[in-house]
């Protein structure tokens, strides 16, 4: 079952009269008790996304198009360029959550974590009593296997890893349908990353979330935490597919660079050679007519650098690319 | 433990540097070009007396004032009064006690300011806090307008809001602490007067302090409002409300110096406006008392302002550490 359908999602930042196109056309689905997991290099908008999804946008970017359906709202994401965004202030938290980027300073370090975790509540419920939240968040963090005492501590009392979860445990208290989790792991070593994890994979178990996005450039984490990968590149989705095959069997010319790229724990690793992806991301400044991916593309046709190729299905998996396109209609004809 | 020793060794400096004050409160005055007996005797024996009578009434007020010893021995007796707390007579209102005449402008110099920087911080932080957060048009209106109250002069702000308020619309007395003909009483009436003589001294200093607040709050604040924390408050639709004090709270500790830093100089900047309003204050008795060369009331006056300023520095130390957990943690020796 569907949980969340993003469509048409267009978006740009303007700057001094420059545009410079961040989003273009994205459309993903996450179903209900999965993880999808958003793959892509820096700057191929995996951070816009997440902030458009939390329905927290900032103040420079314009969304241009698009709509999310979470568990039957249909929000207009095009109303949240600020100002408009009263009516997305209520679903924040509530029905979409973000665990940001920067978890580690995501806590106000003046603030104990409780009383946070009170402001929190209390932005879905006006008249909850504090000592009413502080229990439900007690319970919570018990629930989670989190010390319930780091209520009472401040955030600079806490060690990086336990930061992690405790903002993950706060992004999570209202029972979000949603997750929008943006980097989360980045800043963590190895075993926090594994808490971290297990943490998430919880959320989902045990119903306290429907469904989580989990953005990344750390395909070998997703390859091990997702049920379904999107790959991105310069602010479109290429290719989506479960996660397993996706790691297998790349289609699109650039999750096979990216994942040749990138050692992914998996039998044969050991004898693997790493290879870059030669060239660089394309100038986000003017609109792209074909497929983004062209120039740096060892199998780019003349069709690549002037039409966009279309999305092509292919069971529970599908990509955007010309040569999928061909085999597709090949295998129609015969 | 570790916060006991902290405390000493500020405790220690704060000494140091109250010795130190001390002593140039002393020096500084004596050199002032002049002599204070002169302008006594001069003020006192207007013309008519023969020059040795002059002589000899100069020369008991040398001695009385003691002026006749070395400055060091002048210095030690000095020391040992002010430690008795006998800050000694006035040379200017000869016998009157230099004590008696603090007390009784010190209320008036507190009651003027002690509102409007109060006020004035806790308005002026939390506007700059706000334009900070909701940016735009309100924040440029906010900034160029405190831009404009803080780079006012104290004395021009004091002096246009006189002309406006008191001259062309004489909705308000021109100065004074009260009316001709009253005398300091507790009673409606009188309190009614003073108030109206209090208005505008108040409002001149209000306004420049919240400009320079605002402006300083502003600042601090705009790296608060991009703030992992401000970000992720927002991703759950908190309130506008709570999330300006989030940041106003981060925002605020070189504001508590700010505060402590006014509150210290209340002396000295109350002294314009005191003056171009004529109020009774410690300002104005500061300006006489410079103009007669009253040693004794000069050093009380700024021997004032430096425990007030030392008191409120020291305070803003303690007080970092109840803002800031972290400071508070650094103090005690854990982290």
């Amino acid at each position: 079952m569907t949980l969340a359908s993003i469509r048409d999602l267009s978006a740009h930042y303007s700057a001094g009269g420059t545009r410079f196109h961040a989003l273009d056309e994205v459309a993903l689905d996450v179903r209900s008790g999965q993880i999808l997991g958003v793959v892509g290099e820096s700057g191929c908008g995996k951070s816009t996304m997440a902030s458009v999804l939390s329905l927290n946008p900032g103040p420079s970017l314009r969304v241009t198009a698009g709509t999310l359906s979470v568990a039957g709202t249909d929000i207009d994401l095009t109303d949240a360029t600020r100002g408009a965004s009263a009516s997305h202030r209520a679903l924040r938290g509530g029905t979409v959550a973000l665990l940001p980027q920067g978890a580690l300073n995501a806590l106000n370090p003046t603030r104990r974590v409780g009383a946070q975790a009170h402001d929190i509540l209390a932005a879905g419920d006006r008249r909850i009593k504090r000592a009413v939240s502080y229990e439900r968040a007690a319970a919570r963090l018990e629930a989670l296997d989190l010390p319930p005492r780091a209520l009472r501590a401040y955030p600079h009392q806490l060690s990086g890893g336990m930061r992690q979860r405790v903002v993950t445990a706060l992004a999570t208290l209202r029972n979000p349908r949603l997750l929008v989790a943006d980097e989360p792991s980045s800043a963590l070593d190895v075993s926090s990353q594994r808490l971290l994890v297990d943490l998430l994979r919880r959320l989902i178990a045990e119903g306290l979330v429907e469904g989580i996005v989990f953005i990344t450039h750390d395909v070998a984490l997703l390859s091990e935490l997702a049920d379904r990968i999107a790959v991105m590149y310069a602010g479109r989705v290429v290719e989506e597919a479960p996660a397993r095959e996706l790691v297998s069997s790349p289609r699109h010319p650039y999750s096979q660079a990216l994942l040749a790229s990138v050692l992914v724990p998996e039998p044969g690793t050991r004898g693997r050679r790493l290879t870059g992806i030669p060239g660089s991301p394309p100038d986000l400044r003017a609109p792209l007519a074909g497929c983004a991916f062209a120039p740096r593309c060892e199998h780019a046709m003349d069709v690549c650098a002037t039409d966009r190729p279309p999305r092509v299905v292919t069971g529970s998996r599908d990509d955007s690319c010309w040569r999928s396109a061909e085999t597709e209609e090949a295998a129609h004809v015969g | 433990m570790g916060f006991l020793r902290h405390l000493l060794s500020k405790l220690g400096w704060y000494a140091a540097a109250f010795a130190a004050a001390l002593g140039l409160n002393f020096f500084l005055p004596r050199l002032l070009p002049g002599n204070p007996v002169d302008t006594l005797v001069a003020q006192a024996l207007r013309g008519g007396a023969s020059s040795e009578t002059k002589q000899r009434v100069y020369e008991t007020y040398i001695q009385e004032f003691g002026l006749d010893q070395n400055l060091g021995a002048q210095f030690l007796t000095y020391v040992g009064n002010v430690l008795q707390g006998d800050f000694g007579t006035s040379f200017s209102r000869h016998p009157a006690e230099v004590s008696a005449m603090i007390a009784d402008a010190l209320p008036w110099t507190i009651a003027l300011q002690l509102p409007a920087v109060l006020l004035g911080w806790i308005i002026g932080n939390l506007v700059g806090a706000v334009a900070a957060y909701r940016r735009g048009g309100l924040d440029r209106g906010i900034y160029l307008s405190s831009l404009f109250l803080t780079a006012a002069p104290y004395y021009c702000l004091a002096i246009l809001l006189l002309y406006g308020f008191a001259v062309v619309l004489p909705l308000f007395p021109t100065g004074g602490g009260w009316s001709f003909g009253l005398s300091p009483e507790w009673s409606a009436p009188f309190a009614a007067d003073a108030l109206s003589h209090w208005f505008l001294p108040f409002l001149s200093l209000l306004l420049v302090f919240i400009g320079g607040q605002a402006i300083g709050m502003r600042s601090m604040a705009v790296y608060e409002v991009d703030a992992d924390y401000v970000r992720f408050a927002e991703s759950f639709g908190l309130p506008d409300r709570k999330i300006v004090g989030y940041i106003f709270r981060n925002g605020m500790l070189p504001q508590i110096t700010g505060l402590a830093l006014a509150i210290g100089t209340l002396v000295g900047g109350a002294l314009l406006t005191e003056i171009v309003y004529s109020y009774p204050g410690i300002g104005t008795l500061l300006y006489d008392a410079i103009l007669n060369k009253d040693y004794p009331v000069i050093q009380a006056v700024t021997l004032l302002v430096l425990i007030v300023v030392l008191v409120a520095n020291f305070l803003v130390d303690v007080l970092y550490g109840l803002i800031d957990p972290r400071i508070r943690a650094a103090e005690r020796g854990d982290r």
